[in-house]
């Protein structure tokens, strides 16, 4: 195509705007939808987006604009960056403009709360858009503008979809993985926000390395469990949008998330904390959109229950850890109790035989 | 499809094929000729080796080995000879035939000789026995407007849930009473074993299908076939199953081979800008308070389980007394085929309105060309989307099959009975459940119709939401007693052992496999939740 690179964003809180950063830096003109026209007019004549990236600099491509339509008619690809709660809002009023042949991808990592849906499962309710992807990955909105290197993941089951968004974003700081195990990444992105309040919790507690790595690898084994049971891929979880998401955001001060977390294991109660961050924590939702139906799925998750625990029911974070350690010990990857006999299996003669040493016994 | 169509299609698929091979041979990575023929060689040589039954088998063995001993010393132009041999032979083999005359014949006189169109049955002992007359008991519901509009608007693919051997002559009977002309499909090779069945079926425009064949370019012929046939405005009828559901279940799991047919004739029309490109998916249901081969297809899927590779070729449907049985039984019981006519969508998935466009879910107009134009509007063809496409569309197809799936008493109460078994014996999984069965106690009358009436309130919900559909005559009343009844008087009949029975106060099965069988209708839908908390409630 001879048409210079172009691309939108809609949402202009931090990831979204640091993502319309990204893209105009390695050389497209970006469209960056948000509804609020003063801050419309602070990118366009200022450059910057002091309410969610302090006073650093956005590049001139970026122009911001109050006007959706001619953000989603401005390119073929469209990045939607907008909290979950609003997500199905916007998508739908995108609905009347999106096209067939456009590219969406959505860079929001949660869920809807009342139906478990994934935001890709929301864009292609709300458009007639097929060509749907997520980008996720170890992707601190601000290390990313401060242009510290790392990578992505693009993922989407149509190949067109990782390659436009893999042209898009990848440059000097950002290297690009495609995937197209999307149900796996979008999960993925959305449950590590649960593992991470934990972290946070272990943080405020003053806990240290084995702790955290405990709280990391456990979660990270559950919340596969939750993903397996929606279909996706178990390699996946060992991927940047898996362990690499987990990692980045469990030990870094900047994510929301653990911030929160070290809150509440300072003893503030969830409204508390919320009111002295002013950005979305996305893992609030999504642990009680996961604790639900986990239930409802038999699937164990045991550290987002104790997270709920915390969030909703008031329990402190130290009885939590506590009840969490006085779970029965288990094997590693069957997660049967090692104290319960194992089944008997085997030939006929070792069966019988192992009957008869268990009523021996 | 008539026979100049006919064979118009048969001259283009053949050139289709042919400059397939050749050109896909002339890329790097692409197959060479010779090994393209070997590998097909290869494949037919194995078929040979066990495909005793096989009519022609002197004559394909002829066949290969001439290609075997041509393709040692062939040089390029002698290779395109060979392939072209062989791409004649399978597309010979495939083809139907289509006589206006058995067609005009066959619907008048199907719904009285189902039991002779299955089977060679002799027609004078069918006469001396009493002819059932199925006519009266094929009910057809659902959206019928929409899919003869659809058949005016572009080329409508019927694709309906595959239970029975019975499901072909009953759409295509159904077909003909919508007022809808003759489909184009394909059939198994195991249909055309019986004459009579033969006859018809290769005088009705089916093609043949030979689930024998292996061979890749074998495959690639049949899916091309269909999209010829689908570009020549032929309409076409695909189980998207690909066979007999041997469950029980609403398939969900399906054959996406030839519904990937219907998007590359869309985008054909659209490169030779056909006046009607559109393209058509009509799922549908059909559906049976008894299932004809019932109880070898359920032995088949216990057998082997998920694995429905296997070809039984000697089923009830074979056996001349139990077709005559069972037909008389559909008569007597007057119990009724159901075939539930479900909502057109595109090759995408989408639905469309009554206009034939396609709408999104909150009906703005989509302009589907999109979805296959490049940056300069040309109609491409793009392997990775399109299988994206096509199983996103298969989805919708599943989707609508869930929806359109008609709960029939024999379903409800098999459900409800095999719920409570496996209640009472939580400790045991399935195989051994059902050794174990209802150990000759049985449930009460009263409780199992208590249960029904509580499954009953929420399958009316679901229904009214448009999640299934209830079957007026035997479970609509929403009486539990009616419906056990009816259940109860389906299900003592025409099985070798009743699925269900009533003895006194209370209620046996004699089948377990059976039973699990019908039960297995509505799986999928969160009703054993319904059954285990009622009955965790009355404990």
């Amino acid at each position: 195509m001879s048409e210079a690179k172009r691309a939108s964003v809609i949402g202009g809180g931090s990831w979204g705007t640091a993502l319309a950063h990204l893209m105009a830096s390695s050389g497209a003109d970006v469209r960056l939808w948000m509804r609020n026209p003063e801050r419309v007019t602070e990118i366009n004549e200022q450059h910057t987006n002091s309410r969610y990236l302090k006073d650093l600099p956005i590049d001139r491509k970026v122009v911001a604009t109050g006007d959706l339509q001619e953000a989603v008619e401005f390119a073929q690809t469209i990045i939607v960056a907008i909290p979950a709660k609003s997500f199905r809002s916007i998508a739908y009023e995108m609905g009347s403009f999106v096209k067939g042949d456009q590219v969406l991808l959505s860079a929001t990592k949660g869920f809807e709360a009342e139906h478990l849906k994934r935001m890709s499962q929301v864009l292609r309710e709300e458009t007639c858009a097929r060509k749907i992807g997520a980008i996720s990955g170890p992707n601190l909105a601000d290390e990313i503008m401060a242009g510290q290197p790392t990578a992505t993941v693009v993922a989407s089951p149509y190949d067109e979809a990782i390659d436009a968004g893999a042209r898009l974003l990848a440059g000097p700081t950002l290297r690009v993985y495609g995937n197209h195990d999307l149900v796996g990444v979008e999960i993925f992105g959305a449950l590590k926000n649960i593992i991470a309040i934990a972290s946070g919790g272990c943080t405020g507690l003053g806990l240290g390395a084995n702790s955290l790595s405990m709280l990391l690898t456990r979660g990270l084994a559950e919340i596969s469990r939750f993903a397996e049971r929606h279909g996706a891929q178990r390699l996946t979880s060992l991927g940047l949008a898996g362990i690499g998401d987990l990692i980045a955001t469990c030990s870094s001060p900047l994510s929301r998330n653990n911030t929160l977390g070290r809150k509440l294991a300072e003893g503030k109660n969830l409204d508390q904390a919320l009111s002295e961050m002013h950005k979305v924590a996305e893992g609030v939702n999504t642990t009680n959109a996961v604790h639900l139906h986990a239930g409802h799925l038999g699937v164990d998750m045991p550290i987002a229950a104790g997270v709920y625990a915390v969030l909703f029911e008031g329990e402190s974070v130290n009885d939590v850890l506590g009840s969490l350690m006085s779970r029965a010990n288990r094997y590693e990857h069957t997660e049967r109790p090692i104290a319960e006999p194992q089944p008997i299996t085997g030939s006929v003669v070792e069966t019988a035989l192992a009957v008869a040493t268990r009523r021996s016994d | 499809m008539r026979n100049d169509l006919r064979d118009a299609a048969l001259v283009e698929l053949r050139s289709r094929i042919v400059d397939a091979c050749i050109t896909q041979a002339s890329l790097e990575d692409g197959l060479p000729l010779d090994v393209l023929i070997n590998d097909t060689l290869y494949h037919e040589k194995k078929r040979l080796e066990t495909d005793r039954e096989s009519p022609v088998r002197a004559q394909d063995a002829a066949f290969w080995d001439g290609v075997k001993s041509r393709l040692g010393k062939a040089n390029e132009a002698e290779l395109k000879e060979i392939l072209k041999s062989i791409v004649e032979r399978f597309t010979e083999e495939v083809r139907g035939n289509f006589s206006p005359w058995v067609y005009g014949m066959a619907t008048k006189v199907m719904p009285k000789a189902l039991p002779l169109l299955l089977n060679a049955l002799s027609p004078k002992r069918l006469v001396s026995r009493g002819m059932p007359d199925i006519s009266e008991t094929i009910n057809i519901h659902g959206n019928v407007d929409t899919l003869r509009r659809m058949n005016e608007l572009g080329t409508v693919i019927l694709a309906p849930t595959h239970l029975s051997n019975m499901d072909s002559p009953v759409i295509g009977w159904a077909l003909f009473a919508m007022g809808l002309p003759p489909f184009t499909y394909g059939a198994g090779l195991n249909l055309f074993t019986n004459p009579v069945m033969s006859f018809f079926m290769r005088n009705l425009g089916a093609y043949r299908v030979d689930r024998r064949k292996t061979a890749p370019l074998y495959k690639d012929i049949l899916k091309e076939y269909a999209t010829v046939a689908l570009e020549m405005g032929q309409p076409n009828l695909f189980f998207p199953a690909g066979t007999r559901v041997r469950s029980g279940k609403v398939e969900d799991k399906l054959k996406l081979g030839l519904m990937s047919c219907g998007l590359r004739a869309y985008v054909n029309n659209l490169a030779r800008k056909k006046e009607r490109p559109n393209i058509y998916v009509v799922p549908a249901t059909l559906n049976y308070h008894l299932v004809l081969e019932a109880e070898t297809l359920i032995d088949d899927h216990l057998r082997i389980e998920g694995k429905s590779r296997y070809i039984i070729d000697d089923d009830e449907s074979s056996r001349p007394r139990k077709i005559l049985q069972f037909t008389q039984n559909l008569v007597n019981l007057s119990s009724r085929i159901t075939v539930n006519v479900g909502d057109p969508i595109d090759p995408f998935g989408n639905a469309v309105d009554d206009e034939g466009r396609s709408i999104d879910s909150h009906g703005r107009v989509i302009d589907i060309t999109k979805y296959v134009t490049d940056g300069d509007g040309r109609p491409t063809h793009h392997p990775q989307r399109d299988r994206v496409y096509t199983r996103e569309a298969g989805e919708a197809v599943a989707e609508s099959f869930k929806k359109h799936n008609v709960v029939l008493s024999t379903n409800l109460v098999a459900f409800v009975f095999f719920e409570m078994l496996r209640y009472r014996h939580p400790e045991l999984d399935l195989y051994r459940l059902l050794r174990t069965g209802d150990e000759g106690t049985g449930v009460t009358v009263s409780s199992l119709t208590r249960h029904v009436g509580q499954v009953w309130d929420v399958l009316s919900k679901m229904a009214r939401d448009g999640k299934i559909t209830l079957d007026d005559k035997s479970v609509g009343s929403g009486d539990a007693q009616v419906i056990v009844q009816s259940a109860l008087r389906h299900f003592g009949t025409y099985h070798t052992r009743p699925v269900l029975a009533r003895r006194g106060d209370r209620v046996f099965t004699e089948d377990m496999n059976l039973l699990l069988y019908y039960s297995n209708r509505l799986r999928g839908y969160g009703l054993e939740r319904i059954v285990r908390r009622a009955l965790t409630e009355a404990s």
